[in-house]
């Protein structure tokens, strides 16, 4: 093998599916056999699932490679995807082969036909948490935070009073303030919106604010020799050296939002809501459905931070992190 | 000391506005629940809607008294383990192990993102997913779990804690490791340097700036991890528990003060993390002193 020329990335990519496609019939071949089995599997199986592991491991490092030079977001996806299987075949094989209660651990297989069946309960708590908590107290705190900053950059009397309580109020605890708030404005999903406002508000303040001050003192210096006036300084200056900044902030602000919300139901809800739901399941241990809820809240948290990516990449473009 | 002094003034007049404010504002938000508990005939020893704005058993907004004596009852005898002193430092200790915990964790991952474009591409969208998953319907579970091997009491919530905060951690320090700028990582090169000379001589030190701010971030988020697994375990201890007690009993004054210890002791933990940063890099001191050009580096590091 060590006198053989290197071998091509095409070659190590055919030896990286090979290895993936072994170990994933390993694990099927198991959880087939073990599918209606109520012991625990003998030593020698669990080692075998640990092979399959292994095999499919080393089989995506060496397929990943072949994703990374694409565009095509759904293509360059395909390492993350394979990873995500061989996580849920894994666990799938070692919780039968271990005989987990699934009051404990449910299997992934169950909770998929779980998710099935519950489905239109989950989309109409994902209604309430999503649409009418964490984004419209999202758009109401990303707005309140670029018109703070916008104020706060301009008078230097509000930077040097204002500034200072934000960076001290973004290291309190929100966790904290959700029983206060939820007792003050009610258990419907004001509420929660006002918690996600207040949490998306201070990171959001900081770093648009950042993004408007600093600036090069040199474009600074050009936009004074063009005479331009400061709602000019700031249109063509300003706001697009902050967009990366916020746009950063904006992303950390989606799951914040949907941490805010979901943690705020477990203070007090309407019946309703994916965290009311989890708070409930969890307690009579039907953990199913909790992570049947913790899917679609995922999903639709990953969606959010995409969508807020895929914007970004839209209206800055011509920033540096995206030139090649 | 010079450079805190032009911040004095305007924020004791932002805070002195926000106090002046918040006089008004209590007895607007109190007198309508006073007047309803005035018509309903509730045992108060108030006459006028007015008086039993500060007074009221559950206020909207609680009146300074209130907060003062509530402060009192929950702070005194230091000693108790219903004050608040011996649970905050129980959840701080929580929240420092897990800190700890998820910076090891994290700077791994940070290296795995950097150093490999595949690791990246199949791992960091589980990541930011990870992210997004409610860390209370996990606790309960992991709490099991790790009582099935002996693992009781603050680890668990430790871990817990851990689990939220590696992630400003692991996007940080991976924003600090690619932050050198082009030509250094030239001269790297010209210099025959390997790749591990590069990460220890170049990359490692490039991003300390970005470790410490990452460690702001987490510290909170370590907090708020802490605190959230309190609420959902059971727990004897800590400022989660006290929150999950008052909460059920409805004690709205109560929960303020809790609210308000809570803040102090982010602000104090956080102000920890920046005493250590001090500590650590006297050079950064020293250019902070001089006027220069903050960096405003960012990497792209969404999936």
């Amino acid at each position: 093998m060590t006198a053989q020329a290197p071998r091509t990335a095409w070659q190590t990519a055919l030896v990286g599916w090979v290895l993936l496609g072994a170990g994933f019939a390993l694990l099927l071949w198991f959880i087939a056999l073990w599918w209606s089995q109520t012991e625990q599997a003998s030593d020698a199986q669990k080692l075998l699932i640990g092979t399959g592991f292994l095999l499919m491991v080393l089989g995506i490092a060496r397929v990943a490679n072949q994703f990374t030079s694409t565009r095509n977001p759904l293509i360059s996806f395909t390492p993350a995807a394979l990873t995500l299987l061989v996580v849920v075949v894994t666990a799938e094989a070692l919780l039968r082969a271990y005989q987990v209660p699934p009051g404990l651990i449910p299997t992934p297989s169950r909770v998929f036909s779980t998710l099935l069946a519950v489905r239109d309960v989950l989309l109409r708590d994902a209604f309430q948490t999503v649409v009418l908590e964490a984004m419209v107290g999202y758009l109401v705190g990303c707005g309140l935070g670029v018109a703070t900053a916008l104020l706060v950059s301009r008078y230097v009397f509000l930077e040097r009073g204002l500034l200072p309580y934000a960076t001290i109020f973004s290291s309190i605890p929100i966790v904290a303030l959700a029983p206060v708030l939820v007792k003050m404005v009610g258990i419907d999903w004001q509420s929660k919106a006002v918690i996600v406002a207040i949490t998306v508000f201070f990171p959001v303040v900081v770093n648009t604010f950042r993004g408007l001050t600093e600036v090069s003192s040199l474009s600074l210096d050009l936009m004074r020799s063009y005479a331009a006036g400061e709602l000019q300084q700031y249109r063509c200056l300003r706001l697009p050296n902050a967009l990366p900044f916020i746009f950063n902030a904006l992303k950390l602000g989606t799951t914040l939002a949907m941490i805010g919300a979901i943690v705020g139901e477990f203070f007090g809800a309407n019946g309703q809501g994916l965290g009311f739901r989890i708070q409930i399941e969890a307690g009579r241990f039907g953990f199913d459905i909790v992570w049947s809820a913790i899917i679609v809240a995922s999903i639709i948290g990953i969606a959010w931070y995409n969508l807020v990516g895929w914007l970004e990449r839209r209206l800055t473009a011509w920033h540096v992190s995206f030139r090649d | 000391m010079s450079r805190v002094s032009p911040n004095l003034l305007p924020m004791l007049v932002v805070a002195a506005v926000a106090l002046a404010l918040y006089w008004p504002l209590m007895y607007l938000a109190n007198i309508p629940a006073a007047q309803r508990a005035l018509d309903t005939g509730a045992a108060l020893p108030c006459k006028t809607a007015v008086e039993c704005a500060t007074q009221l058993r559950s206020p909207v907004l609680p009146s300074p008294q209130q907060l003062w004596q509530g402060f009192g009852n929950l702070m005194f005898p230091l000693n108790s383990h219903n004050a608040i002193p011996i649970n905050a430092a129980v959840t701080a200790l929580e929240t420092i192990v897990g800190l700890l915990l998820a910076a090891i964790v994290g700077f791994f991952f940070a290296i795995g993102i950097v150093a490999s474009r595949a690791f990246e591409r199949s791992l960091l969208p589980w990541i930011v997913a990870s992210q997004t998953v409610p860390i209370i319907a996990i606790a309960p579970m992991l709490v099991v779990l790790l009582g099935q091997y002996g693992v009781q009491g603050w680890i668990p919530k430790a871990i817990i804690a851990a689990y939220i905060a590696f992630f400003p951690i692991a996007i940080g320090v991976a924003k600090g490791l690619r932050s050198p700028d082009p030509l250094s990582l030239d001269l790297m090169k010209t210099y025959h340097a390997s790749n591990w000379q590069t990460y220890l001589k170049l990359r490692f030190p490039a991003s300390i700036p970005y470790l410490f701010t990452a460690f702001k971030v987490a510290m909170t988020a370590a907090l708020i991890g802490a605190i959230v697994a309190e609420i959902s375990t059971i727990s004897f201890q800590g400022i989660g528990k006290m929150l999950a007690e008052n909460s059920r009993a409805s004690d709205v004054v109560a929960m303020w003060v809790i609210m308000l210890s809570s803040a102090v002791l982010g602000i104090l933990l956080v102000a920890l993390v920046n005493w250590i940063e001090r500590l650590l890099t006297p050079w950064r001191r020293a250019r902070l002193l001089a006027p220069t050009k903050p960096t405003s580096g960012r990497t792209e590091v969404s999936p």
